[in-house]
């Protein structure tokens, strides 16, 4: 199966600024034949798909991250220049880069074009929204560009899809790498960079010409660089720091020496090619737009509108959605129940593996719902409003604007609203708002307060509201409290640092390219199945196996003995509770139970008890569990829907052991305290683990806020007690 | 430190113009990879700058230079001084 070395596929980057219209480039070349996975070691996602060119051969495309500049300012950034300078290790250079610029808004774009066509790699620069840029009555000579620049300029729409047939023809070709210098360094900092090139490492994946923006790259780096450090050798990295100070005396400003001279070209350049109509026809729309959007009252309350229209539709459009498949998998699992003999496979695989598919797939409509008004939002420009509105408000706990949207996500559900950080540019809010996310009251903590409020909490009226929506408001707000004083704490210690820099481009309002929605649609939801799926697969066929084994116990077999005496006689009520008492105790005797025996002491001084114990365990399953679980250890039956009895049977629940009540009003707020600061939901690790590349994150987690929500609880149990609210 | 007066002038800064109103960048003081970010974005000295809104909350700031928009925050548009257009 030995193919000729001439059909091996063409490795093709696009590269661009962000909001070039990349991404909708990338998925009309790609379609769905896309892959994503994740560049060693780092949070950045590496996209890559396949396209077939018109000689016959495939072409591997690779999206690489939208950036403003070769001089990295984030770890997107970072992967980019090292992708392009050939010392990204998994990563070997494009055989041909696809640079992508906004017709519309050349002077802007060009500038990382300069940088990267003087690398001297094959490039061709792809003038994207020529509709766009037409409707505008700009006319752009490319003649004048491809003559200026060196290298091929084509005219296209990604929206449209105009111009793809000829740009696809072009990426069959051979590009010659243009030899034209944008740069002009001044003649001491060029003697300089000339010394420090010596130094560069001959690598073959560096071209000659590149080997220069190594060593500008020596001289500017502040020590975090990790891809110079694997391949630049420490003497001479020391040199280059060494050096970099020296300039700092004697030529302050020399760091961004270069840019200057390149934006002169780009001036230039852009006014020997372009042919713009007088006036300012191009802000107009924009500018009406924004007289709303941005609106000191309006801005806010459309804001406002159109979240809440977000946030509603999440959870309305999803709820039927998740019944749907949680009634089909039960179906599903009904089915293989009647087709499987009865015994310990069946239950693995109705009651384990089932149920975990199940407990996966009820997340996804969720996501892809959220993922369609976040794309929508995104490739309109209206994201960055939002942002630019929210920044003040966010900027008091250290985050940017852009955490605002995810964290609201995180009421519906934190795993869509983890999935949502992606937008963050900076590393350090990114990570800031994943570890807050989960404190944002989710719906699956909703089934908990409503029975513990309805139990403990009486319906009382105190002005204007009543007693249990006060308590419902505390629960969300005390999340908040939590999460702002959790974000403070880590911008001042673990995630201080990096560039405190939060200007935003505020990209001009597009028609989104509904296809290229729904790509991000498809490709979200098949990440969350493939990758946190697995995970939540296998804890879901763990709990299932702690909650089942082991089998039968003294308790059991007598209840089953009378059990069989029963149905001989025929009388199904006191079956019904028989079966109900059965499977109580066997909870009880199962692992699951045996565990919250065994962490009762840890759990006493918050006022719980051992069958508390047991709901937080399965807990880990899924929040809302809790519910069904104390209706079967209360011998209710889990399949029992009305949750008036389960709130009774709690507060009258006896102590075995003093013959008191076991639970008091005060226990009720102990737990629910509990509920809003616990780390529980196993699926929100997995998401957590593949969002930041690593296991560090999630276990931090899972430490910090279970330590957070101990403590909480220990002090308003013992807090309580002592103020004389425990009776 | 900075200088606040420059020539014959009186410098201000970035955050100090009103809505809609233009200016001409002099100089960018912050730290030199900010600086160079900055730059990178199109604040260079001698370009012609307008700040077109306050955020509803009173900041950040919207500001638009060739032909792009950005919002840049108070704390940051502290360190560009600007000249009048």
């Amino acid at each position: 199966m030995s193919r000729p070395p001439e059909a091996a596929p063409r490795r093709i980057a696009i590269l661009g600024n962000p909001n070039a219209g990349k991404s909708t480039l990338f998925n009309a070349l790609t379609g769905l034949r896309q892959k994503v996975a994740n560049y060693p070691g780092v949070t950045v996602e590496k996209k890559t798909g396949s396209c077939d060119l018109p000689d016959g051969r495939r072409a591997e495309i690779i999206d690489l991250p939208g950036s403003y500049s070769l001089q990295p300012a984030s770890p997107d950034e970072m992967v980019v220049r090292d992708v392009l300078l050939g010392l990204q290790v998994d990563t070997p250079p494009p055989d041909l880069i696809v640079f992508v610029v906004d017709a519309t808004n050349l002077e802007r774009h060009l500038y990382l074009a300069l940088q990267v066509i003087e690398l001297g790699r094959p490039i061709i620069l792809t003038l994207n929204m020529m509709d766009a840029a037409d409707a505008q009555g700009l006319r752009i000579d490319a003649a004048v560009l491809e003559r200026q620049l060196g290298v091929p300029v084509i005219g296209i729409s990604a929206v449209r899809g105009t111009g793809l047939d000829r740009l696809r023809d072009l990426m069959a070709r051979d590009v010659e790498p243009s030899t034209r210098h944008f740069r002009e360094w001044p003649s001491h900092l060029q003697r300089v960079i000339d010394r420090l090139e010596q130094r560069v490492p001959r690598l073959p994946s560096v071209p000659d010409r590149a080997r220069r923006d190594v060593a500008v790259a020596m001289l500017l780096d502040q020590g975090e660089d990790d891809a110079l450090a694997k391949h630049v050798s420490a003497e001479a990295l020391a040199d280059a720091h060494l050096l970099a100070r020296r300039l700092d005396e004697f030529s302050p400003g020399w760091r961004s020496g270069d840019v200057a001279g390149r934006y002169e070209a780009i001036t230039a350049l852009v006014a020997e090619a372009v042919n713009a109509p007088a006036g300012d026809h191009k802000d107009a729309r924009r500018a009406a737009i924004d007289r709303v959007l941005t609106h000191r009252i309006f801005g806010p309350v459309i804001f406002v509108v159109l979240m809440g229209a977000v946030f509603q539709s999440v959870f309305a459009w999803a709820q039927p959605l998740m019944d749907l498949i949680d009634w089909g998998m039960r179906a599903v699992g009904n089915g293989i129940g009647h087709a499987m003999p009865e015994g310990p496979l069946r239950s693995l695989v109705v009651d384990g593996i089932i149920a975990g598919v199940g407990t996966t797939l009820t997340f996804v409509p969720q996501i892809a719902i959220l993922f369609l008004f976040l794309s929508v939002l995104e490739d309109s420009g209206y994201m960055a409003r939002a942002a630019f509105i929210m920044d003040r408000v966010m900027s008091r706990v250290g985050l940017s604007g852009r955490s605002f949207i995810p964290l609201l996500s995180s009421f519906a559900c934190a795993i869509p609203g983890i999935m949502a950080t992606r937008s963050i540019d900076s590393r350090r809010d990114r990570f800031t708002t994943i570890m807050i996310a989960p404190f944002m009251s989710c719906s699956a903590r909703l089934p908990v307060y409503a029975l513990l409020i309805g139990a403990f909490v009486p319906n009382r009226w105190v002005g204007f509201v009543t007693l249990p929506g006060i308590t419902l408001f505390a629960m969300y707000f005390l999340g908040i409290l939590a999460a702002v004083v959790v974000a403070w704490a880590l911008k001042r210690t673990v995630l201080a640092g990096g560039l405190p820099l939060y200007v935003m481009e505020l990209p001009p309002y597009r028609m989104p390219a509904w296809r290229s929605v729904f790509i991000t649609v498809r490709e979200r939801s098949l990440l969350f199945t493939r990758n946190a799926g697995t995970v939540i697969l296998a804890i879901t066929v763990v709990l299932w196996f702690l909650a089942s084994y082991p089998k039968g116990g003294e308790a059991v077999r007598a209840l089953e003995a009378e059990r069989t005496q029963v149905a001989a006689a025929g009388d199904t009520t006191r079956l019904r509770a028989l079966d109900n008492q059965i499977a109580s105790a066997a909870l009880a005797h199962s692992f699951a139970g045996r565990t919250g025996r065994l962490i009762e002491p840890a759990i006493e001084p918050l006022g719980f008890d051992w069958r508390i114990g047991i709901g937080l365990i399965t807990s880990l399953a899924a929040r809302e569990v809790m519910v069904s679980t104390m209706a079967t250890v209360f011998n209710l039956g889990s399949g029992e829907s009305d949750v008036q009895p389960l709130r009774k049977i709690l507060r009258e629940a006896v102590d075995t052991r003093t013959g008191k009540l076991a639970y008091t009003p005060l226990t009720g707020i102990s737990l629910m305290v509990f509920y809003v600061l616990a780390c529980q939901c196993m699926s929100t690790l997995a998401v957590v683990r593949r969002e930041t590349n690593s296991w560090r994150w999630p276990i931090a987690m899972l430490v910090m806020m279970n330590a957070m929500a101990w403590l909480a609880s220990f002090t308003v149990y013992q807090g309580g007690r002592l103020l004389g609210y425990g009776a | 430190m900075k200088t606040r007066a420059r020539g014959h002038h009186t410098a201000r800064t970035l955050d100090q113009l009103a809505a809609g109103e233009r200016a001409v960048i002099a100089s960018v003081d912050c730290p030199p990879a900010i600086a160079r970010r900055l730059m990178e974005l199109g604040l260079l000295p001698g370009t012609e700058v307008q700040v077109i809104r306050r955020a509803p909350l009173g900041d950040p700031l919207e500001i638009a230079l060739r032909g792009v928009h950005l919002s840049l925050r108070t704390s940051e548009a502290r360190h560009i001084d600007v000249t009048p257009a």
